[in-house]
């Protein structure tokens, strides 16, 4: 056996034992990696979900002065004036609290109730389907949930992909949107990066040590195309090795 | 299978090393310093300093008024001082198109973002130990911040590792941090998504396209991994068995048994017995080149039924690369004819010139092995100790060895192939000529087969594989042969003509003889062996010329000087005085070249020219 001929054994041996053992983790990145390439990533994002209404501030509704809130609530944080619906409202933080007050009357929104979240959460949202079911959400988040933003009113439209509008109870505003396609893209994502026991991220040892041998498997499988392509009626890979004597046929 | 396995190539030809940078780019991932690659080493949390109700500010309804209408008013707070951002089309992030008006909050009058401005948020944000070098408004796109699509200040600071705090134009957000860090993982993460037209995403119609043969690639491997398995190709060699198969030569004359375990395909498992079947793809089954024809019954792969017909497979043709011994019985090899192992026992080891001994051994066997002439045997050099001379040079050659220094050396297992130079009618002796390699210079080893060949005492044993038959005068013959060879390169045509003459004895009486030329080309009177026996041979039969050549003779040489080949020019009208002949060469390869040369020059078409050349 000469050199190449040894090489590509090598090159056989191991591609083919290798793969036995990370072969389904090359099928996990590829189906999930063209999962997440042929996906529109605004479209995942949800971001057809929501009409992104550019509804403005009339003035006139803002006779609620700025001063007499921060006489009222002088620790008042992150302070806006913006829509919420057909009202004008000031929004701001108290601590840990979120508020929001009319900024007309001047007086604390309460918290919305399920009339008000859907009312609210149809105004977000750009579909066609009608509400199906609404929750509120002030504790475990569910994972496509920014905990930070409870609580908050889920509002599940009847549309293709399940669509849900997430409503913040204490400010009205739109703080999450998710369809069936992000969340498939989540658990997409997990299985790229090889997330199995949800705990670690993308800097898992498992990941890499799929990556080393898929790596190490890859270059076996390029050698063999590269002999199969190449030289795939190469004679010379029969030669015997180059130190054997013997070469015997008829002249070319 | 055969679709799989060509589509599984031609996507590996495609996505290959695409797929290799994706592995590369996701190892980078693994184990990048995530607060680096965010751009984040020199970056600020700043935390709001303002106390709101100390401030005197302008009402949010009288600003409103004064600009166009608003979507939210945010109170700000930029530099240690408050404003309004006003924003009158709102994007779904902040870095999709935004428009905003920033207002000073105490006096209610715009304020546009001018660089000295944008530097002072910089430096706010930035707690590096570089100065501020430049800054830049940009537009959309910006190669550190696909993503932004708003325009933004770009301020450069003198650290090592060249950080660039990007303020957004007309909110005074700060867009974001980028670095060498960020930039290293920008381009891991450009390698991997594909973005090689700088898009800042994925899902571009090049990256769809490897995607979906990446696909095609993965499941191809998948189905051609559980195919492997199915068909037990998945051996571990712990639990392997051992199955005895019987092994026939193409002529379905045995060879004997030989066992095999169950771990290995029949291509590799022959290998142990030093049975190399031919293979260009080494055991792919692609190539087709390893046949063999076993028990019909065994089951055909994917690769049999490309490469043999239906007849064929009902033969028992297969690919020896495709098969296991499990359900195999026995085995016919078509490329393998009487090839088999044995037992040589040394009788006489004897030197014919300084530098090459003739060598006759014992095949231990009570059948007479039958060869054609010109055939070779594989003899398996073991590991052992050598030494660069002989221990048995004569008196009489003592002075040729004097030059070579006395190196002993250990050398491990190999293989040298000799051709036959003839068996010996009365006692079956296999007869091997060969030349005593000397090393070319002290750093390399002298010929670890020759030496180790011409160092054997009598009674001791090597192992051959053989007769192999690639060299030999071409079946039914009759045209003039013509021989040209030179130092040990005589021994196959030794062979050859023995064999012609034997041809003649044995057919006396109808047919004229086959003339027949032999042009052996030596140094000096010293170096040219068995020169008594071919002039006596030439005597006996007339019809065998006998030419001798010298390059460097001495005084007393009546003989032709030269090369062995420019004699044959010289002699070319005797040799073809009876037609067209047949010319077969054997020896170094300068030879070898310098006689095809002569030989094409003189219109000897290329079939008529057979050679076995040796290095």
């Amino acid at each position: 056996m000469n050199k190449s001929m040894r090489l590509l054994k090598i090159s056989r041996k191991y591609h083919k034992w290798l793969m036995a053992f990370i072969g389904l983790q090359f099928m996990v990145w590829s189906v999930t990696g063209a999962y997440m390439v042929f996906f529109d990533i605004d479209y995942i994002h949800g971001d057809t979900l929501v009409n992104n209404e550019q509804d403005k501030i009339d003035p006139q509704q803002v006779t609620y002065s700025l001063q007499s809130l921060l006489q009222h609530y002088p620790q008042a944080k992150a302070i806006s004036l913006g829509r919420y619906l057909d009202k004008v409202v000031y929004r701001f933080t108290l601590e840990e609290q979120k508020l929001a007050i009319d900024a007309n009357s001047g007086k604390v929104m309460p918290p919305l109730d399920q009339a008000q979240a859907e009312k609210a959460a149809r105004f977000y949202y750009s579909g066609a389907g009608t509400v199906e079911s609404a929750e509120l959400i002030s504790e475990n988040a569910p994972f496509e949930l920014n905990p930070a933003v409870m609580p908050a009113w889920r509002v599940n439209f009847s549309d293709f992909g399940a669509p849900a509008i997430y409503v913040s109870a204490e400010t009205g505003l739109l703080v999450g949107k998710r369809h069936s396609f992000w969340r498939l893209f989540d658990w997409m994502f997990r299985f790229h990066v090889m997330d199995y026991d949800d705990g670690a991220d993308i800097d898992n040892s498992l990941l890499f040590w799929f990556t080393m041998l898929g790596i190490f498997a890859s270059v076996l499988g390029l050698v063999l195309a590269y002999f199969r392509v190449f030289r795939k009626a190469d004679e010379a890979l029969l030669a015997p090795d180059s130190n054997d004597s013997h070469v015997a046929g008829v002249a070319r | 299978m055969n679709m799989v396995r060509k589509l599984h190539k031609w996507a590996s030809v495609i996505v290959g090393i695409q797929f290799l940078i994706w592995l590369g780019s996701g190892m980078y991932f693994n184990f990048m310093d995530h607060t680096k690659a965010a751009g984040h080493t020199y970056k600020v949390h700043q935390h709001p300093s303002l106390a709101w109700n100390t401030l005197t500010l302008q009402e949010p309804a009288d600003v409103l008024r004064q600009y166009k209408p608003s979507t939210t008013l945010s109170l700000i707070e930029l530099a240690q001082k408050p404003y309004y951002l006003l924003n009158h089309q709102r994007g779904l992030y902040a870095n999709f198109v935004n428009k905003h008006s920033l207002v000073d909050a105490r006096t209610g009058l715009p304020v546009t973002l001018d660089v000295d401005f944008a530097k002072q948020l910089a430096s706010a944000s930035y707690n590096g130990p570089g100065e501020i070098v430049s800054a830049t408004l940009l537009q959309p796109p910006i190669s550190d911040l696909l993503k932004q699509k708003n325009p933004v200040w770009q301020v450069n600071f003198a650290d090592e590792i060249n950080t660039s705090v990007y303020v957004e134009a007309d909110s005074g957000r700060i867009a974001g941090h980028s670095d060498d860090d960020k930039r290293l993982a920008d381009f891991f993460l450009k390698l991997h998504f594909m973005d090689y037209a700088n898009e800042g995403s994925f899902n571009s119609a090049l990256m769809m396209v490897f995607a979906f043969i990446a696909l095609w690639l993965s499941g191809t491997g998948l189905v051609w991994t559980i195919d492997l398995a199915l068909r037990g190709q998945y051996k571990i060699k712990l639990f392997a068995r051992k199955t005895t198969v019987k092994l026939f030569d193409r002529n379905q004359k045995s060879l004997g048994q030989v066992a095999f375990s169950n771990h290995k395909n029949l291509l590799d498992g022959l290998v142990e017995h030093n049975i190399i079947l031919p293979s260009t793809c080494g055991g792919g089954g692609t190539c087709g080149r390893c046949r063999i024809m076993i028990n019909q019954n065994v089951k055909s792969t994917a690769a049999d039924l490309q490469h043999f017909s239906a007849f064929e497979l009902e033969q028992g043709y297969r690919l020896a690369c495709q098969h296991f011994s499990d359900d195999v019985e026995h085995m016919t090899l078509m490329d393998i004819t009487d090839a088999k192992k044995y037992q040589l026992e040394l009788v006489s080891s004897k030197f014919l010139s300084p530098f090459i001994k003739e060598l006759r051994f014992t095949t231990q066997s009570k059948i007479p092995m039958r060869y054609k002439a010109g055939a070779f045997m594989r003899f398996f050099i073991p590991e052992a100790s050598g030494c660069s001379v002989p221990l048995d040079v004569p008196e009489l050659l003592q002075q040729d060895w004097q030059h070579i220094d006395r190196l002993n050396y250990q050398h491990g297992a190999c293989s040298r192939s000799y051709s036959l130079a003839g068996i010996d009618d009365t006692t079956n002796e296999l007869v091997f000529v060969i030349k005593l390699q000397s090393a070319k210079n002290p750093s390399v080893l002298p010929g670890i087969g020759s030496n180790y060949l011409g160092n054997l005492r009598i009674g001791d044993r090597v192992e051959a594989l053989g007769p192999f038959e690639e060299f030999y005068a071409s079946p039914g013959s009759d045209k003039t042969m013509v021989l040209v060879g030179a130092g040990s390169g005589m021994a196959p045509l030794k062979a050859l003509i023995e064999e012609q003459l034997a041809l003649h004895r044995n057919n006396k009486g109808d047919k004229p003889p086959r003339p027949l030329h032999f042009f052996y080309g030596a140094r000096n009177e010293n170096d040219v062996i068995y020169v008594d026996y071919f002039y006596e041979l030439a005597k006996q039969y007339p019809h065998f010329h006998y030419y001798p050549v010298l390059s460097r003779p001495d005084k007393g040489w009546l003989g032709a000087t030269g090369y062995a080949q420019h004699v044959l020019a010289l002699n070319w009208q005797n040799v073809v005085e009876q037609g067209e002949p047949e010319f077969y060469l054997c020896g170094p390869k300068g030879l070898m070249d310098d006689t095809i040369r002569l030989l094409r020059d003189k219109g000897v078409p290329e079939s008529n020219i057979a050679f076995d050349e040796f290095s």
